[in-house]
C-alpha cells in the first residue's frame, strides 16, 4: 500500500505530474498532512496516496469504494416492506412512478390522494416520470396502473435501488467532489486532506441510510444545494440561483436553506458596494428559473385541456373550490381558459405546503416535540402554535443569516447553511426526523474547509452526525434497520475516530485546556446516554401507561444535542465573520463552550 | 521500524463493516450444506455423521471440518436451536443467517493473524511489499465473493495455509508449518493437491541434512511422522475403530462427476472444450466426424457426463497423469534447492497444475493458485508481470458464481476497485529484475486485462439486451475461455520466472 515509498527501482512510466499542485499549496498544509502518523483511521487508509498519487487516480477508487457501501447497505430492507396496507415511502416513490408514466400531467397532483398523492414540487414528478420511463422499458408491469401498488418484486427493488445511487452519482457526488475541491483551495488545506475530507462526508452514516437503505432520494436535493453552494464559491452568483431554485423544485425542505441563499446573494449584491444590475439579474434568472420549471405544467393543463382530458375524471359536476386562496376565485373568471393553470398550481402549493397538519407529525427531536413532554401544547389553538414556531424560527435563524448579510464571505457558507437549517429543523413547523438531514450536510461539508479535520472540528461535526443517526433510530427500528445502523454508524464513528471507538479526539496537546474538557464532559454525557438508551430500549419494557418512554427519552436528548450544535454553528459563524470587535472574542468564544 | 498504513487490523474493521452489510446477500446452496452440518454434527452421534443423508448435501469434507462444525454449533444452540434439526431443510430464519455469516467473518481472523505472522517475518525492503500482499489477501474479492456472499468458510483455512506457509519460513518452526499442514488436510481434501510440494520440501529441507541427500535427520523425521500420525489419528481413528473409513473416502472423493463442472473451471478443459465446440461447426468442412450422442450435450456438462463431439474424451487416469507430471517439474527443482522461496514456487505451480488439468476442477478452486502466488509476487517485476493475467482471468472467472442482478454491481465494482488499487500499488512496490524481462509478456499481459473490459460489459450487459434468455451458454463460454487463457497463460510465464530465478 505504502506508495509513497522511495521505490528502489526506476518506474518505466514517470509518475503524473499531479505532485506539483499539492507543492504548490504545501505552504499551507494542515497539521494532518505534516504529523508523521495518521490521527484517525481515514487518514491511515489515505496514507499511501500522500503526496504522489495523482487525484485521478484516487477519485476513481474513492468513488468506488463509498459506492460498494452504499449498494450492500441497499442490500437491507426498505421502508414499507411487505408492510400493507399503506407501505412505505418506497411505495411512494414507486407510486410516483407511476402516476407520472400513465396518467395526464393534468392529474399528477390530482389522482388518488389518499394512495401517496404526489405532494413534492414538480421536479420530483418530471425525475419520477424519467425513471418510470426506463424501469418500464425493462417490465412494465411494475408501473402499471393500479396492479402494481404494494409490489415487492425482488428486481423491482434492485432497479430502485438503482435509481437512487444513479441520481446520486449523477448529482450529489459531482456536487460535493466540486465543493470539496473549491473549498479547499479557498481555506487553504491541502488536496490529501481534502481527499480525506471527501471519503468522510460521502461515508456520512445519516444519508446513506435514509437514501440508500430506508429509500428516499434526498440527495437529490442536496446535490443541488450543494451544487448552488459550489457556484457561490466560485462567484457565479446566477448558477448559484439556479441550482437552488432546481433544489427548491425537487423537494420543498430546502426552503431550510432558501434564507442563507437569499442573505449571501443579497449581501454580495450590497457589499462592498450597491450592486443594482447585478441584483436583478439574481431576480430575473431566479424567476425565469422557476417559470421553467412550472412550464411543462401550465403547456401540459392547457394541451389536455385542449384534447378534451379532465384534470379531475373521478369528480362530476361543477368543479369544486379551489384549496387555497379562495379569495382568488372572485377576482378571476372560473370559466376562463386560464383558470384551469390557476387551479392546477393552486393544488401544486396546497400538495407541497400541508398547512392544514399538526405542528409535529411523529416524534422528532425538535424543540417544540421535547417541550410537549414538559407542557401539552397541543392543548393550545393550532393558529397561535403556528404563529409561535413562525416567531421562534425566525428568531433562531435571523442572527446567522444577518451575520452572513453583511459578511458575504464565501468561506463562511456551511457555517451559515448549518446554523439556519439548523434554526429550522430545531423550531419550525412539520418538521420529519429525517430532515435533520439538511443541517447536517453543511456541517459536514466543514470537514473540507480549514482545519477542517483537526480535532475541535471533528468532535463537533462528528457529534452531530452520530446524534442525527442516532435520533433517527426509532424510525430505522420499525423496519428492521438496526443492523445497517449499527453498522454504518460504527463505521463512521471509527474512520474518524470518534467515540464510541475511540476517545482520543477529545484529548489533544495545545489549545484550550479548559475548554476542551468542557466539550469532552457535554458530548461525554451525550455518548453515554445515547449508550445507556440502547442498552434500556433494547432490554426494558416501557410501563403501560407510557408506551413511548424510550423514543421520548429519545426526542428529549436529540433536541437538547441539536440545540448545542445550533449554538456551536452560530458561534462560529459570528467567530469567523469577525463581525464583533476583537475584544469580544475571548468572552464571547466561552460563552458558546457552555 | 515505522509502522505501515493502513495496518491489517484497521482493513480488517473496514471489511468486516461490509461483510456485515452484505448479510442479507445471495447465498448459494452452500450455506443450506453448512446448516446441515452444524445440525448433524450436533444431533447425531459421530458413528452417523458420514451415513446421514435426510438432506441430498450430505457431510463430504473430512473429519476435522466435522469437529469444527460440531464446536460451531455449541454456539448455535443459543442462537437458534430450530437451525440445528436434521430435518430443517433449508431453513434460514433471520438468526440463522447473522449467526452462519457471522461465524464466516470471526473464523477469517485466523487470517488477519496469519498474515499478520506473514508480514512480521518479513524484513527490509520487502516489508512494505508484504505488507500491501497481505492486505491484497485479505481484501481479495474472492474471498469476498466465495465465503461472504456464496458462503463458505476459505478464509480461516487459508489462514492455516498461510500460518503453514510462514512457519516454513524458519527450520525452528518447520515442524509446526508439516503439522498446520496435517490438520488442514483432515479439515478440506482439496489441499492435497499442494501436498507434494510440502512433501518434497518438507523432506529435503527438514528430513535430509541441508549438507548431503544421504545424510537422514532421524529425530526430525520421528517427530514429524508421530505428529502426523496423531492428527490424522484424532482425525480419522474415531471412525477407523467403526471400520468407516471406506465410506468416508467414497464421500470425499466422488469420482462419479464429470471432467467439467456445469460451468467450466478456466483450466486447460475450458479450452480443450471450446476447441471441441468450434471443432463441431467446422468439422463437416475439413471431414472430421461427429459423434451425434456428444451434440445434445453442448456446454451443458452437467454432473456425470460430459462427452466430447470431436475430441477424443478424457479420463480422469489421463488427468491424474497430466497434474502429477505438472507438479514433479517444478518440485524436481524445489528437492534441489529448497529454499523459502522455491517452496512458495512450488506450491503455486502445484496448485496451479491441479487446477489446470485437474478432474471436476471447480471455480473456486483459482484461490489455491492466486493466494500462495500472491506472497511471493511481489519479489521482482517478473513475477509480478506472471501474476497480473491471473489476477484478472481468476478473479473474473469467479463472476459466474453470482448471477443474481442485486450482486452484480457488488462483485464487478469490488474486483475492478481491487484490480486497480492493488496492481497499482504492486506496480510501485515491485523492484526490478536483475535479469531481463522475456520478450513480449509484459505486453501480452496488458493487452489481455484490456480486454477483460469489452469482455465483462458483453456478459453482463450487450448479450443480455441483444439475445434475451437464449444462448445463455455464450458469456459463460466466453468467460471461462477467456480465464483460461489467462490462467495458462500466467501458468507458462511463472514455469519461466520460476526456473530462470
Amino acid at each position: 500500500m505504502a506508495r509513497s515509498s522511495p521505490s528502489p527501482h526506476k518506474p518505466r512510466r514517470k509518475p503524473k505530474q499531479a505532485g506539483y499542485a499539492t507543492s504548490s499549496l504545501s505552504n499551507v498544509s494542515t497539521v494532518e498532512t505534516m504529523a508523521r502518523t495518521p490521527a484517525f483511521p481515514l487518514a491511515a487508509f489515505l496514507w499511501p496516496a500522500r503526496g504522489t498519487v495523482s487525484q485521478w487516480e484516487l477519485l476513481p477508487l474513492i468513488l468506488m469504494a463509498v459506492g460498494l457501501f452504499r449498494w450492500a447497505a441497499g442490500l437491507w430492507g426498505y421502508s414499507g416492506f411487505e408492510k400493507p396496507p399503506i407501505f412505505g415511502d418506497y411505495e411512494a416513490q414507486r407510486h410516483w412512478m407511476e402516476i407520472t408514466t400513465q396518467l395526464p400531467i393534468s392529474q399528477w397532483y390530482f389522482h388518488d390522494l389518499q394512495w401517496w398523492g404526489l405532494d413534492y414540487p414538480p421536479l420530483t414528478a418530471y425525475h419520477s416520470w424519467l425513471c418510470g420511463k426506463i424501469g418500464s422499458l425493462i417490465d412494465p408491469s411494475w408501473f402499471a396502473l393500479f396492479s402494481s401498488r404494494g409490489s415487492h418484486d425482488p428486481t423491482l427493488k434492485v432497479f430502485m435501488r438503482a435509481t437512487v445511487i444513479v441520481s446520486e452519482y449523477l448529482i450529489y457526488v459531482p456536487a460535493v467532489v466540486v465543493f470539496v475541491r473549491r473549498y479547499s483551495r479557498l481555506s487553504g488545506v491541502a488536496n490529501w486532506s481534502a481527499s480525506v475530507a471527501l471519503v468522510a462526508i460521502l461515508m456520512q452514516p445519516a444519508t446513506i441510510l435514509i437514501d440508500h437503505v430506508h429509500f428516499q432520494y434526498n440527495t437529490v436535493m442536496l446535490g443541488l444545494v450543494v451544487a448552488s453552494m459550489s457556484s457561490m464559491l466560485a462567484g457565479r452568483n446566477l448558477w448559484a440561483a439556479v441550482f437552488f431554485v432546481a433544489a427548491l423544485g425537487f423537494k420543498q425542505m430546502a426552503l431550510y436553506y432558501a434564507f442563507s441563499v437569499f442573505a449571501y446573494l443579497l449581501g454580495s449584491c450590497v457589499f462592498p458596494r450597491i450592486n443594482l444590475p447585478r441584483l436583478i439579474a439574481i431576480a430575473a434568472v431566479t424567476a425565469v428559473s422557476f417559470v421553467i420549471l412550472i412550464l411543462p405544467f401550465v403547456i401540459g393543463t392547457l394541451s389536455d385541456l385542449k384534447s378534451g382530458i379532465d384534470s379531475r375524471p373521478d369528480i362530476d359536476g361543477p368543479r369544486p373550490p379551489l384549496p387555497l386562496f379562495q379569495g382568488l376565485a372572485d377576482y378571476l373568471d372560473t370559466e376562463a381558459f386560464y383558470y384551469p393553470v390557476v387551479e392546477q398550481l393552486v393544488q401544486m402549493v396546497h400538495r407541497i405546503f400541508p398547512f392544514a397538519r399538526g405542528l409535529f407529525e411523529d416524534k422528532v427531536a425538535n424543540f417544540w416535540c421535547a417541550l410537549n413532554v414538559l407542557v401539552k401544547i397541543n392543548k393550545y389553538p393550532a393558529e397561535l402554535l403556528q404563529r409561535g414556531a413562525l416567531l421562534a424560527t425566525l428568531a433562531s435563524i435571523i442572527p446567522p443569516n444577518l451575520v452572513l448579510f453583511f459578511r458575504p464571505r464565501r468561506e463562511l457558507l456551511p457555517l451559515a447553511f448549518a446554523s439556519t437549517a439548523w434554526g429550522f429543523f430545531l423550531f419550525s413547523y412539520q418538521v420529519h426526523e429525517k430532515s435533520v438531514l439538511l443541517p447536517l450536510m453543511p456541517m459536514t461539508l466543514l470537514l473540507a474547509g480549514s482545519h477542517g479535520l483537526n480535532k475541535n472540528n471533528r468532535t463537533w461535526v462528528g457529534f452531530a452526525n452520530i446524534l442525527g443517526c442516532w435520533t433517527m433510530f426509532p424510525l430505522l427500528q420499525r423496519v428492521d434497520l438496526a443492523m445497517p445502523y449499527t453498522v454504518l454508524t460504527l463505521l463512521w464513528a471509527y474512520l474518524l475516530g470518534l467515540p464510541p471507538t475511540s476517545l482520543g479526539v477529545y484529548f489533544h496537546e495545545g489549545g484550550n485546556t479548559w475548554s476542551q474538557w468542557v466539550t469532552a464532559f457535554i458530548h461525554g454525557a451525550f455518548y453515554l446516554a445515547m449508550a445507556l438508551w440502547h442498552v434500556l430500549a433494547q432490554s426494558v419494557r416501557p410501563p403501560p401507561d407510557k408506551p413511548d418512554l424510550w423514543v421520548v427519552a429519545n426526542v428529549g436528548i436529540g433536541a437538547a444535542g441539536f440545540s448545542l450544535c445550533y449554538l456551536w454553528c452560530v458561534g462560529r459563524l459570528v467567530v469567523q465573520s469577525e463581525i464583533l470587535p476583537r475584544s469580544w472574542f475571548g468572552k464571547k468564544d466561552k460563552a458558546k463552550t457552555q | 521500524m515505522t509502522e505501515i498504513y493502513p495496518s491489517l487490523a484497521q482493513c480488517a474493521v473496514v471489511a468486516a463493516a461490509l461483510k456485515i452489510l452484505l448479510f442479507p446477500a445471495y447465498k448459494s446452496t452452500d450455506f443450506e450444506v453448512h446448516r446441515n452440518w452444524l445440525a448433524i454434527t450436533n444431533t447425531l452421534p459421530l458413528w452417523e455423521w458420514y451415513y446421514e443423508k435426510t438432506s441430498e448435501w450430505t457431510l463430504d469434507y473430512p473429519p476435522l471440518f466435522a469437529y469444527f462444525e460440531w464446536t460451531v454449533s455449541q454456539v448455535a444452540k443459543l442462537v437458534d436451536p430450530a437451525m440445528l434439526k436434521v430435518y430443517n431443510v433449508e431453513y434460514e430464519s433471520w438468526q440463522t443467517v447473522y449467526f452462519q455469516r457471522f461465524t464466516v467473518i470471526i473464523t477469517e481472523l485466523l487470517l488477519v493473524y496469519a498474515l499478520q505472522m506473514f508480514v512480521d517475518s518479513s524484513h527490509g525492503a520487502s516489508k512494505r511489499a508484504a505488507h500491501a500482499a497481505a492486505i491484497s489477501i485479505l481484501l481479495s474479492p474472492g474471498l469476498l465473493i466465495i465465503d461472504h456472499i456464496h458462503f463458505q468458510y476459505n478464509g480461516c483455512m487459508y489462514g492455516i495455509l498461510i500460518a503453514s506457509l510462514v512457519l516454513a519460513r524458519n527450520k525452528s518452526t518447520m515442524l509446526w508449518s508439516g503439522l498446520l499442514f496435517a490438520a488442514l488436510l483432515c479439515m478440506k481434501h482439496i489441499y492435497l493437491y499442494l501436498a507434494p510440494a510440502y512433501f518434497v520440501f518438507l523432506l529435503r529441507a527438514y528430513c535430509l541434512s541441508p549438507k548431503s541427500i544421504f545424510r537422514i535427520q532421524f529425530l526430525n523425521c520421528v517427530k514429524l511422522g508421530a505428529g502426523i500420525a496423531a492428527i490424522f489419528g484424532t482425525a480419522f481413528g474415531p471412525f477407523a475403530l467403526k471400520g468407516q473409513i471406506p465410506q468416508i473416502f467414497s464421500r470425499l472423493f466422488p469420482f462419479s462427476r464429470g471432467l467439467c463442472h456445469a460451468y467450466w473451471a478456466p483450466n486447460v478443459w475450458a479450452m480443450y472444450s471450446f476447441i471441441d465446440r468450434v471443432l463441431i461447426v467446422l468439422a463437416p468442412r475439413i471431414g472430421l466426424s461427429v459423434k451425434e450422442g456428444a451434440l445434445q450435450s453442448v456446454t451443458r456438462g452437467l454432473v456425470g457426463d460430459t462427452s466430447f463431439a470431436v475430441l477424443p474424451d478424457v479420463t480422469p487416469r489421463v488427468c491424474f497423469a497430466l497434474t502429477l507430471v505438472f507438479q514433479a517439474i517444478p518440485l524436481l527443482k524445489l528437492f534441489s534447492q529448497a529454499t523459502w522461496d522455491n517452496f512458495i514456487g512450488a506450491v503455486t505451480l502445484c496448485g496451479y497444475a491441479s487446477f489446470l488439468f485437474g478432474w471436476h476442477v471447480h471455480e473456486k478452486a483459482v484461490l489455491l493458485v492466486i493466494i500462495p502466488f500472491s506472497l511471493i509476487a511481489l519479489r521482482d517485476r517478473r513475477y509480478l508481470g506472471a501474476f497480473r493475467p491471473l489476477a484478472v482471468a481468476g478473479h473474473v472467472s469467479l463472476f459466474p458464481l453470482l448471477f443474481t442482478p442485486a450482486e452484480f454491481p457488488i462483485k464487478t465494482v469490488y474486483t475492478v476497485f481491487w484490480l486497480i488499487l492493488f496492481l497499482m500499488a504492486f506496480d510501485r512496490l515491485a523492484p526490478a529484475s536483475s535479469r531481463a524481462r522475456f520478450f513480449l509478456f509484459d505486453r501480452f499481459s496488458t493487452m489481455y486485462i484490456t480486454i477483460s473490459i469489452p469482455l465483462i460489459v458483453y456478459c453482463s450487459l450487450v448479450h443480455g439486451v441483444v439475445f434475451g434468455k437464449s444462448y445463455e451458454f455464450l458469456p459463460l463460454m466466453f468467460t471461462s475461455s477467456y480465464s483460461a487463457i489467462g490462467v495458462v497463460g500466467s501458468w507458462v510465464g511463472f514455469m519461466v520466472v520460476y526456473f530462470t530465478s
